[in-house]
């Protein structure tokens, strides 16, 4: 059962996802405290990336994608509901992808459209602000604040990255999901953007999708190892690298499969 | 031979089957050309005869205070007479006749013009290049022979004796035919121009353009973006190819039964000439549109969704523009199609005898390809050279749009 405590930003338990008939997630709860990095790991194909895809509903496009279970946003918003605008939603819960996908147009434009359509910016300066602060966040600021009128694809794979990033948090979310942000990147832009996590959990709830236990270990204090759509084990992330529970999280966090 | 022989044989034989297709059809396109421009360019010159004219004012009904309307009112014919006598003194009847034909038809037309424009002259004498006849002109530019029996010849043995002697004297030139290109059609190949069919063309596509891309684009959004996949789509999918197969004829038809038939709109206007090219074109548009649509990479979807766009925000503010170059590259090849479409226009009646130039899209017109039928239909050797050079004009305009339309896929799509 989902308890009222507010500490945690999101709570979700009984999750089940299809794809068709296919199983993708079996009856998972997890609860992600406030202000802290929750890594999902797992071998491909285990449903990590779908359970995240389901916190910002960005599984509703997928036709064929059937999600049933209770999602509690700050324990009392149930983010399924029928009274819920899925807009507003995404507003609260930011998402940055695993491939950069900025916008093809210029780096002021990608961070202020947000911000632009929820109406946040009251004034042409505000949203300036708003721009300047978000790339600020991002660590980007510095590295742009010379080319904010150039196009966005232009950029690096890091910096489109962290643009990605400064997009999502332009919005003032409540939690970023993040599915791989790194995977795409080298060494040198992942550390920039794990750095840029630890920062940013001052303000957000992170929920990070990785495929690196490294990462998870570095930059997440609890991780959820996922299995063939079940959770096999959640906890400190510290715990679950050296003395898990689960044979099958031993197995798996030392390289025996997966 | 070892089998690497074999295969590098192989290669050699299919480039040079390649080569020999390339060459044989670039020789085809050569000889069409070659055709077109030597029997077109003629057109665009046209044979002169310089006239001393004296703007005798018993013989204007206007002066030099009428007004421009009066002035295009009146008749000049007596003036047009008068001039030739002036120029061929002592001729009899008979041979004035002759001596007349020698000159275009529209002598008089070409007076009043020159009077509208310069209303002082009445009174002066002024030394003019007034047009040759069509038959004269042919004569002149070679593609009548001389040299044979009087009867089989347009131009008669006193015509000639005239033209020899307008020659000697330095009388006879040629200039660049400003008509072909300011003028609508006429019954005398030397006055006929291009501008009403070109005008006419124009406002079609103007038509087909505002019916068919909106109408196109907002279909093909609906189909890509917002329409769940099924049976329906599919049927849809399946009717739009096959539409964009059917022959233009049919359109020409289905406008002929349905807007003029059935919604009572005008016989031999761009409106409906412009509509049927449209009905045609949309199916090429849709495709097409689709196509780039999908271009668009579903991240940039899913970028615009998780900071809480709406679907339709997604779609207008990052599908649409990211999709436009390609629809508007499958737009201008489909209206390019659609200019040099014959058979709807034949069926709507645009291939009619129109002197005026349109100003609209509801006065009547024929079209650039319907214009280059009729020309072909006559029988006078003028309108061969006119025929061609319409031809030359129409394949231009193919090769402007889709050139631009080249240019928009280089310039304006995404790389991603």
């Amino acid at each position: 059962m989902v308890d009222q405590n507010s500490n945690y930003a999101l709570q979700t338990s009984e999750v089940y996802v299809h794809y068709g008939k296919k199983m993708a997630i079996n009856n998972v709860a997890l609860n992600f405290p406030k202000n802290e990095v929750t890594s999902l790991i797992g071998p491909s194909g285990c449903g990590k990336s779908t359970f995240l895809r389901c916190l910002n509903r960005m599984n509703d496009v997928i036709d064929i994608c059937n999600v049933k279970g209770k999602f509690l946003l700050n324990g009392n918003v149930d983010i399924y509901s029928p009274d819920i605008q899925v807009e507003t939603l995404r507003e609260k819960v930011g998402m940055v992808f695993q491939k950069p996908n900025p916008f093809p147009k210029t780096i002021y434009e990608n961070v202020a459209y947000g911000p632009k359509i929820h109406g946040i910016a009251s004034s042409q300066n505000e949203l300036d602000e708003i721009v300047k602060d978000s790339l600020h966040r991002a660590g980007l600021y510095e590295e742009v604040k010379d080319r904010m009128d150039d196009i966005a694809t232009g950029l690096s794979g890091g910096q489109q990255q962290r643009l990605c990033i400064a997009r999502a948090i332009a919005i003032r979310p409540e939690i970023i999901l993040m599915d791989e942000p790194c995977s795409a990147l080298d060494p040198i832009a992942t550390a920039k953007i794990e750095d840029l996590i630890n920062e940013l959990k001052e303000n957000y709830t992170i929920i990070i999708v990785t495929h690196s236990m490294s990462q998870a270990s570095r930059v997440s204090s609890k991780t959820a190892f996922f299995h063939l759509g079940n959770l096999v084990e959640y906890g400190e992330t510290g715990k679950i690298f050296t003395k898990p529970d689960k044979e099958q999280t031993n197995d798996y966090i030392t390289g025996r499969f997966g | 031979m070892s089998s690497l022989e074999k295969r590098l044989a192989a290669e050699k034989r299919f480039k040079f089957y390649g080569m020999f297709a390339m060459t044989l059809s670039l020789f085809f396109v050569l000889i069409l050309m070659y055709k077109i421009f030597s029997t077109g360019s003629g057109a665009f010159v046209r044979t002169t005869i310089n006239a001393d004219v004296y703007f005798d004012p018993n013989f204007i009904e206007v002066s030099s205070n009428s007004s421009k309307k009066e002035i295009m009112k009146a008749s000049y014919v007596d003036l047009a007479d008068q001039v030739i006598n002036q120029n061929h003194p002592g001729l009899d009847e008979e041979n004035f006749i002759k001596v007349r034909e020698m000159y275009t038809r529209k002598f008089d037309y070409q007076l009043r013009d020159y009077i509208a424009n310069n209303p002082n002259v009445i009174g002066k004498t002024v030394n003019l290049d007034i047009s040759a006849s069509s038959d004269l002109d042919q004569i002149v530019k070679g593609n009548y022979p001389r040299n044979v029996p009087e009867a089989q010849r347009k131009i008669n043995d006193y015509q000639l004796s005239i033209l020899d002697s307008l020659d000697s004297k330095g009388k006879m030139s040629k200039t660049f035919n400003f008509w072909f290109f300011t003028n609508g059609d006429s019954r005398d190949p030397e006055t006929a121009g291009i501008l009403g069919a070109l005008m006419g063309s124009f406002y079609a596509l103007l038509i087909c353009f505002s019916f068919a891309f909106p109408i196109g684009l907002l279909a093909s959004v609906y189909l890509e973006e917002f329409v769940k996949p099924g049976k329906i789509t599919d049927i849809i999918e399946v009717n739009i190819n096959n539409l964009a197969a059917v022959p233009s004829i049919v359109y020409g038809l289905l406008g002929l039964g349905m807007l003029i038939g059935v919604f009572g709109m005008p016989y031999q206007v761009p409106l409906v000439g412009g509509l049927v090219l449209g009905f045609m074109t949309l199916p090429t548009i849709i495709i097409a549109s689709r196509a780039s649509l999908r271009g668009v990479p579903p991240s940039i979807r899913e970028g615009a969704l998780a900071v809480g766009a709406t679907k339709m925000q997604t779609v207008f503010h990052h599908v649409i523009p990211l999709s436009l170059p390609g629809t508007l590259t499958g737009t201008i090849i489909g209206m390019a199609q659609a200019l040099g479409e014959t058979a709807p226009l034949l069926l709507i009646g645009m291939v009619a005898f129109v002197m005026e130039i349109p100003g609209g899209a509801f006065d009547p017109a024929t079209g650039l390809p319907s214009q280059i039928y009729l020309w072909s239909e006559s029988a006078e050797r003028g309108f061969l050279e006119k025929t061609s050079a319409g031809i030359m004009l129409l394949l231009s305009f193919l090769i402007i749009m889709n050139t631009v339309a080249v240019l928009i896929r280089r310039k304006l799509e995404v790389k991603w």
